[in-house]
């Protein structure tokens, strides 16, 4: 049995490259989880560009650095997904990693549709204060892969 | 106390499956049609009578030109181009369904998406159109999809699903007239997907016989 994953931090980044949002669940330490997202944007280049390429959605661990692993994954509409798990000695199964990223990924489908956000700025138009739904939402993701209940 | 969790995430990543009326959508199409050709009247009517009486009041010279009288709300879309023409009070109505359906597309195939692999090349995509996006959307894959592998894609519909049941008591030629209204919004969708996919291309609806009808997509070149 692996212990549930406690997320550290998600990015969403639209497929021109801008943050779309990037929420932390710890106080205090967010501008280094935009360098955690702007560094892996270069690793999903490379995975996704590379000689090595493969029409998978998920790509895996993309890098450890210090105490956080970065995973990430990448929509066929090149809408990237950065997540942030704490590195410890325990086993990380992919199921549950991508379980959660499909979670995330159908947050944001939830969001962006909606109707009164305007078709030229969607990706970074989500992110914004407005939208607390998707706030929200990812919130629930996080606290139910890391074992917690989740509110209904 | 395992099994808890995972499922809580379960639901979050594959929340049950919601189910819509097929049909539906097709009494939409047919009332959002009359709704957007009455509404765009209006507007235009509008737009004329404020340029009337400013001619009038002397602000601006009587129209020789008559490039002025684009309708304002048509600015959403790229097709307002051309607004001259018998078709011109079909054209602001053609534009807003169009751009309606930009949006439904591209929001729509980020659902589709979801459980697929990446697509690896312009081809790829353009399937993708043909099958999971025509069979989502209207009951049916396309029924030939030809290209000349430079980036213009043909794809013919034999029996196209919103104007299958048009017919008209004035005559065949009438009945086509006004299909042209109710294709414009799936060209919008087509277009919206294939936009947010990443391929800015153009897609023009082509109804020759009437339950038929080809959709010519270009894509840019480079691709």
């Amino acid at each position: 049995m692996s212990p549930p994953l406690r997320p550290n931090a998600v990015a969403f980044i639209s497929p021109q490259n801008h943050p779309i949002l990037i929420r932390t669940f710890e106080k205090g330490d967010e501008l280094k989880y935009h360098y955690v997202a702007h560094t892996s944007l270069d690793v999903i280049e490379e995975r996704t560009n590379g000689p090595t390429k493969s029409n998978d959605c998920y790509l895996g661990l993309l890098y450890a650095m210090d105490d956080i692993a970065a995973y990430g994954y990448i929509t066929p509409l090149k809408m990237k997904i950065v997540l942030a798990l704490p590195l410890t000695d325990s086993v990380v199964r992919d199921a549950e990693v991508i379980m959660t990223f499909r979670a995330l990924h159908l947050a944001y489908y939830h969001a962006s549709s909606n109707p009164f956000i305007r078709l030229h700025d969607t990706p970074t138009g989500v992110g914004s204060a407005k939208w607390k739904r998707f706030r929200q939402k990812v919130d629930e993701i996080s606290r139910a892969a890391s074992g917690g209940s989740v509110p209904s | 106390m395992q099994a808890a969790p995972v499922s809580a995430l379960g639901t979050l990543a594959d929340p049950p499956a919601r189910m819509v009326d097929g049909a539906a959508m097709d009494y939409l199409l047919i009332e959002a049609v009359n709704a957007l050709r009455v509404s765009s009247a209006v507007a235009s009517a509008r737009a004329k009578k404020i340029e009337r009486d400013m001619v009038e009041a002397g602000l601006v010279p009587p129209p020789p030109t008559t490039a002025k009288q684009q309708n304002p709300r048509d600015s959403t879309s790229s097709t307002s181009g051309k607004i001259s023409g018998p078709a011109d009070e079909d054209e602001g109505v053609r534009s807003r369904l169009e751009a309606i359906g930009m949006h439904i597309g591209g929001n729509f195939v980020e659902r589709l998406c979801r459980d697929r692999p990446l697509f690896s090349d312009s081809l790829d995509v353009i399937k993708f159109v043909c099958k999971d996006l025509w069979v989502s959307c209207w009951d049916k894959q396309v029924d030939n999809l030809r290209t000349n592998h430079r980036g213009v894609y043909v794809l013919q519909d034999n029996a196209f699903k919103p104007i299958t049941r048009i017919s008209s008591w004035e005559g065949r030629q009438e009945a086509l007239k006004r299909a042209k209204l109710y294709v414009a919004l799936p060209a919008g969708i087509i277009r919206g997907a294939l936009s947010r996919i990443g391929f800015q291309g153009t897609v023009v609806p082509e109804i020759t016989t009437l339950p038929q009808c080809t959709f010519q997509i270009k894509l840019p070149k480079n691709t």
